[in-house]
């Protein structure tokens, strides 16, 4: 496995966590944290998911 | 409806394109099974709109008729009504484009007599809501069948046979792992945010889980399938490029949470 898919596994792994912890402070009525964190987590993901496609054929 | 494939001569060895055309034939599927499914499949239109018909007429119908100082006339016309639904159904076999306008207008017609010679019969105070709503769903179900009637079977039914289908490609090993551990994930989301008491919080934290668990899913699989595909010679150069932008934003994002923590 190259060292950019386990970085890309690791970034899944982080936005979940992000997602959790947002989805948490949601449920605390704490919208300001959640938003952070879901956003947090958005990016992780998006960035996970781009490292894993850069330089693929077609 | 395809019997099941014992039946069927066996598909050549070979599944080259022009072995393939000269192994599709056509035979004869197996006779299906006598059910009571298929017994009604066989009946004609106005039988099988009859029982939907039969359905709204004792729900909607005769409740009307013989309620509470309902008048003559609302009686015989909800009699005249199951009449006309009875009789089509037994002279379909004979007459069946006269017994089909009998089924629908003698149903149709009788019933709007009975409504108008007693209007407060369906009224909210006379017919309740589940009642109401099954009912519309009898005439419902009425007029579909008697505007689109099954199809029935053909006596000889054909069965197109050809080469066996090859998959184009075949799950890799691992991708399991992924697909099974963005699952994982995407459940354990789900378990967050359980207590909220104010249902329009909870609605949002339970949206939002689902919405990101499914997000999650699709990014565990797309990492996944990204491992097999084949890249450019420049690979490893566009790699680290998007690495190094992706880590900038992680780390802008670490900074503006630590200064919003610092200034709280």
């Amino acid at each position: 496995m190259h060292a950019f898919d386990v970085i890309a596994v690791l970034m899944v792994v982080g936005a979940t966590a992000a997602f959790g912890v947002g989805a948490g402070a949601l449920a605390r009525a704490d919208d300001v944290v959640a938003a952070y964190w879901l956003v947090v987590g958005l990016v992780s993901l998006r960035g996970a998911v781009q490292i894993a496609r850069s330089g693929v054929r077609g | 409806m395809v019997a099941a494939t014992d039946d069927f001569t066996d598909p050549p060895p070979d599944s080259s394109p022009s072995s393939s055309r000269a192994a599709e034939a056509t035979v004869p599927m197996r006779a299906q099974p006598f059910t009571p499914l298929a017994r009604l499949g066989d009946l004609g239109s106005v039988a099988q709109s009859s029982v939907p018909g039969l359905y709204a007429w004792a729900v909607t119908v005769s409740p009307a008729a013989w309620s509470k100082g309902a008048p003559w006339v609302a009686k015989v016309a909800a009699m005249a009504g199951l009449a006309s639904l009875v009789g089509a159904a037994a002279v379909e076999a004979r007459a069946p484009r006269r017994a089909r306008a009998a089924s629908v207008w003698g149903l149709g017609l009788t019933s709007s007599i009975v409504w108008l010679a007693v209007p407060g019969a369906l009224g909210p105070t006379r017919l309740d809501a589940a009642r109401g709503i099954t009912g519309m769903v009898g005439w419902a179900l009425f007029a579909y069948a008697a505007a689109a009637p099954a199809l029935k079977r053909p006596a000889e039914p054909q069965v197109y046979v050809a080469a066996p289908l090859k998959a184009r490609s075949k799950t890799r090993r691992g991708d399991m792992v992924y697909v099974g551990a963005g699952a994982i994930a995407a459940f354990a989301l789900q378990l967050v945010g359980w207590g909220v008491l104010v249902p329009e919080r909870a609605l949002l934290v339970r949206l939002t889980t689902l919405a990101v668990g499914l997000a999650v899913l699709g990014a565990a699989t797309d990492v996944g399938l990204a491992r097999h595909a084949k890249r450019l010679p420049v690979a490893g150069r566009l790699r680290r490029r998007v690495f190094v932008t992706w880590l900038a934003l992680t780390v802008l994002a670490g900074a503006v949470g630590g200064l919003f923590w610092a200034l709280r």
